[in-house]
């Protein structure tokens, strides 16, 4: 095979069991989002349209539905004769074999991978976030500052900086500090878990790291702070755009609703950095005789008859007759039975909600309803 | 079925008697359908369902549409190592406005792809009347009956001057193929299976007279080559010109009827493109309609067709018309009774309009940056 500037590996083999019932039984960047898009779609399109051809996906967690929705990753333009798409699962060798214990350890078993490309910089992505970046900008920083390791960040607002991995930097934008959701933060930019590595570096570093008895081998808690210790040139990157997490189910929630309205600041229908995904060939959506739409993103193979609003409907949705769907997610194949309310609710994949029940508040102080892929909820429950 | 046995060989060249801005620029095989499809969908798409892994497509003249579309023919996993999609060469006035369906000089310049192939049958399709039905049931009909070839057909649901009819005989046996089908006659859907020696044989004897078409060439041999019939129950829809274009369409508007075409076993299956879901804006008012992915409404859309990434702004008013891909109608703009190909852009508070009788139809337009 030939050399790569740049590979990515993509750590996708969380459980994100803070999407509870969404994660059930599928990966959480298997989990649909955006209509006709799984979580996943994001970093990969990234990938591609930052012609970064060569990407190692990490899958641990209940892969399988993953695995098939990546296939060949001829979805995204990555089924080259040279590098593309591999799936990198945990293995067996002749000592044994482990799950992958953390993030740095998940690159760590798999660091032959890289070396078969003999890249010059590693880029390290997790599947969660919904962005749009051009990783190459990201790269040229990182070759301008001499950089071991860049790090993507964003400003956060103040008052939320406690929730995240916080880096402090000089006026060059050289990493002084790194803390873990610090009570008193004195820096806004928080880590977007995006690394650049020089692969040398990355290669050192995590051979270390594998044999050190206290370390819990992730890039946050371990990696980023020791490199910081010994003095290494960490830089960061600072982003500037839409980044939002769709890990949590309130999260998940606002992030979908982010992409309704006239001008949203996360827009699917940007050609030129298009989001590219694995589809099944359905039909257009019939809207019925009476049915009310409005604020929504409806995708193919949707029925709707009711009334929809600031929604989104996911490929096969139905919507029947005197339904009312409102500031709600459905996600594949779920289904609104007659007369059924539901509001400020995720549906799951193939979720019913049969005739005349009432589910979910428009109350936002309440959490958002969650119904499972594949629950039928009736009246009652 | 594991072992598929036979060949697919679809005629894209057929041109409509009716000269239509919808079929200027190409042949009726890649007119895009119900939004987000063009008919050559339909024959790939069945034959995919019955694991036909090789298939010869004869082009058009005009082929430009159709190989954009089919391309390596990876959608219907036809991009295969052993088959695959062969786009074989037509002739250029090949099925032409004579209403031949399979002629019998493309059969003969494509004799290669029945001489390699090592399976029984061939089917045969058309690419102009459409449907949705299970081809191995068909291949196992004609195999358990010894015939020679097996042509299908349904009830006609209407009049067609343009499609041909069956006259069928004892035990199913056609003993005529007229040009021509009137309401409640057998129509044939263009489709056939036919032994792939049988072929051969035709192609030697017939040789001669391969000006015509492969059913012409043969009607006096129906009895020895024993040639059968197949009723299909389901949906039949057929598009011979810009008429029966409109009014199928709107036909398959209702659910009850793009149901019996659009089957989930059954998939149709078309070129994948990324556009994000449809967005309906807030004021938006769409009854009655079937939107595709990447369209954006603000206005009014009622008993329409909505292909990929057409934008109706708010004010706009879009009413029993069939919208294709990339067009655009601005606030105030009225649209009715119309088709509008690709790529159109309708001006501010501008009026296009048809009659129920009287479609309006507006050509494709260059494409817009």
């Amino acid at each position: 095979m030939s050399r790569k500037e740049c590979i990515a590996m993509l750590l996708a083999g969380g459980q994100g069991s803070r999407l509870g019932a969404l994660t059930q039984k599928i990966a959480k960047p298997a989990v649909s989002f955006g209509g006709k898009f799984r979580i996943i779609d994001f970093a990969l399109s990234n990938c591609t349209n930052s012609g970064i051809d060569t990407v190692g996906v990490l899958t641990q967690y209940r892969p399988y539905l993953l695995h098939s929705y990546i296939g060949s990753g001829e979805a995204w333009d990555m089924d080259n004769r040279d590098g593309g798409v591999s799936i990198l699962p945990p293995y067996a060798t002749q000592d044994g074999g482990a799950w992958y214990a953390g993030t740095a350890d998940a690159i760590t078993q798999n660091i032959d991978y890289i070396k078969g490309y003999d890249p010059d910089y590693v880029l390290i992505l997790s599947g969660d976030h919904l962005y749009r970046m051009d990783y190459r900008k990201m790269l040229e920083t990182h070759i301008a500052h001499g950089a071991e390791l860049t790090v993507s960040v964003m400003p956060v607002p103040w008052e939320e900086a406690s929730r995240f991995g916080i880096l402090t930097t000089d006026d060059d934008d050289r990493i002084v500090k790194f803390s873990e959701k610090p009570e008193a933060p004195d820096s806004n930019l928080a880590s977007m878990g995006i690394y650049i590595f020089s692969k040398d570096v990355l290669i050192e570093v995590l051979e270390e790291d594998a044999v050190d008895q206290r370390s819990s081998h992730d890039f946050g808690n371990d990696i980023i702070p020791k490199m910081l210790e010994e003095g290494r040139r960490l830089y960061t990157y600072e982003f500037k755009g839409f980044w939002k997490d769709v890990g949590t189910i309130a999260s998940f929630h606002e992030t979908s609703m982010d992409l309704l309205g006239e001008h949203p600041e996360f827009d699917l229908f940007d050609k030129s950095f298009p989001v590219l995904s694995n589809i099944t060939t359905r039909p257009p959506h019939y809207i019925g005789p009476e049915a009310r739409v409005s604020d929504c993103l409806i995708s193919n193979g949707c029925r709707v008859y009711g009334t929809v609003t600031h929604s989104i409907l996911s490929t096969d949705a139905i919507v029947h007759e005197r339904a009312v769907v409102e500031d709600s997610v459905l996600l594949p194949g779920a289904e609104v039975k007659a007369g059924a309310h539901v509001r400020r609710a995720i549906l799951g994949e193939n979720a019913v909600v049969e005739e005349g029940v009432k589910l979910g508040s428009i109350d936002t102080t309440r959490d958002t309803a969650v119904v499972g892929n594949d629950v039928v909820i009736g009246k009652g429950e | 079925m594991i072992n598929n046995l036979a060949i697919g060989y679809i005629t894209a060249n057929y041109i409509s008697r009716e000269a239509s801005a919808l079929t200027q620029e190409r042949p009726l095989a890649s007119i895009p359908f119900m939004g987000r499809y063009r008919l050559i969908d339909f024959p790939l798409s069945n034959m995919m369902n019955a694991d036909i892994k090789t298939v010869g497509l004869v082009m058009p003249g005009n082929c430009r549409s159709i190989i954009d579309h089919v391309g390596s023919g990876k959608d219907w996993t036809l991009d295969r190592k052993k088959g695959g999609l062969f786009l074989v060469p037509g002739n250029a006035y090949g099925t032409s406005k004579r209403g031949m369906r399979f002629l019998l000089r493309d059969i003969i310049a494509n004799v290669e792809l029945f001489r390699r192939s090592t399976k029984p049958y061939v089917v045969m399709m058309g690419s102009n009347i459409i449907f949705n039905l299970d081809l191995d049931e068909i291949i196992e009909a004609h195999r358990t009956s010894g015939a020679g070839v097996t042509m299908i057909y349904a009830i006609a649901q209407r009049d067609q001057p343009d499609a041909q009819s069956l006259a069928i005989g004892d035990r199913g046996r056609v003993r005529e193929v007229r040009s021509g089908c009137g309401f409640g006659e057998c129509k044939f859907m263009d489709a056939f299976i036919i032994d792939r020696r049988l072929l051969l044989n035709i192609i030697e004897d017939y040789a001669t007279a391969d000006y015509l078409d492969l059913f012409d060439a043969i009607r006096s041999d129906f009895e020895r080559i024993d040639v059968c019939s197949y009723e299909f129950k389901g949906l039949m829809v057929g598009i011979f010109n810009q008429k029966t274009y409109y009014d199928r369409s709107m036909d398959l508007l209702r659910p009850e009827t793009y149901d019996r075409l659009f089957q989930p076993s059954r998939p149709i299956i078309t070129k994948a493109h990324d556009a994000a879901p449809a967005k309906y804006n807030a004021g938006c008012n769409v009854p009655d309609s079937l939107i595709s992915a990447g369209c954006v409404i603000k206005g009014t859309v009622r008993g329409s067709i909505l292909s990929r990434g057409v934008v109706v702004e708010s004010g706009a008013k879009v009413r029993n018309s069939i919208i294709m891909q990339g067009c655009h109608v601005c606030a105030g703009a009225t649209v009715e009774n119309a088709i509008l190909d690709k790529n159109n852009y309708v001006p501010e508070n501008t009026e296009l309009r048809g009659t129920l009788d009287d479609t309006l139809v507006i050509g494709k337009a260059p494409i817009r940056r």
